[in-house]
């Protein structure tokens, strides 16, 4: 039982909200609980939920890429409802748990990723771990492989994904079902 | 919630009901986790408000020097200690 008590799925009836569940359940990040917490602010659950998935799903920044970050970033802020979720998407294209755990936990050293990649899981890294690292000099590296328009993609999914993570950890939730 | 998260346990939530209803519980939750978050990467942009506190539009320089050129956020550890804690 999560410490604020989700509401019945029978419950929600906006068909915006309800829409923009059936995106989250085809995509798999996250699943229905999430909403049906935050459904009981209803305009606040519609305008989260679509943050949540304009920022994961779309943009020009590799999707793959971005669900290793967001996983990277709900272990790092012991969310075991976040991490424990898998983006389908994700799957489908090819990623697999040894690339997620390395992408995790051994980028640096580890043979899975490019240059691009591994200064994008720095950013992350560093976003929350040592922010005083993510300079001038940090963003002109990052310049090197993404755009402006990338970086600040990237920086505001970090941002906002490590957002609700921090506020999920609180609750002691965990997701409703296994991801495939 | 940001630097000593685990003390937000089921006992934490409960003292909150004296006060809060389940709705308000909510909306504090995700606008605290959203600040956490935002305001962490925005200072790693090093912008500033682009107006003084008496009004005046200001360089980002001017700025930066009336609001402090280490915003809070950033002069300490604690969102790391509490999430690697």
């Amino acid at each position: 039982m999560t410490h604020i008590a989700p509401l019945d799925a029978a419950q929600i009836k906006d068909p915006e909200l309800l829409a923009l569940m059936a995106r989250a359940e085809a995509l798999g990040v996250p699943d229905e609980l999430f909403t049906r917490i935050v459904a009981r602010v209803p305009a606040y659950a519609k305008v989260l939920l679509n943050a949540l998935l304009v920022s994961h799903g779309q943009g020009s920044v590799d999707h793959r890429l971005k669900e290793i970050i967001r996983i990277q970033l709900a272990r790092f802020a012991g969310d075991t409802y976040f991490s424990a979720l898998r983006s389908k998407r994700a799957l489908a294209a090819g990623l697999d748990e040894a690339t997620i755990d390395e992408g995790c936990n051994n980028y640096e050293q580890g043979r899975r990723f490019s240059e691009a990649e591994k200064i994008a899981l720095r950013y992350a890294d560093m976003m929350y771990l040592d922010p005083n690292q993510v300079d001038r000099a940090f963003y002109d590296r990052l310049k090197q492989h993404y755009s402006e328009a990338q970086i600040m993609e990237l920086g505001g999914f970090i941002s906002f994904h490590y957002s609700m993570q921090v506020f999920m950890r609180t609750l002691g939730a965990v997701p409703q079902k296994p991801s495939p | 919630m940001a630097t000593d998260w685990r003390a937000v346990d089921a006992a934490f939530y409960d003292q909150l009901r004296v006060y809060y209803d389940e709705e308000e519980l909510v909306e504090l939750g995700t606008f605290i986790g959203f600040n956490i978050g935002y305001h962490t990467f925005f200072g790693t942009l090093k912008f500033y408000p682009m107006f003084s506190p008496d009004g005046r539009l200001v360089s980002q320089e001017e700025s930066a020097r009336l609001y402090g050129a280490s915003p809070a956020s950033l002069s300490g550890t604690n969102l790391c200690n509490a999430a690697a804690g």
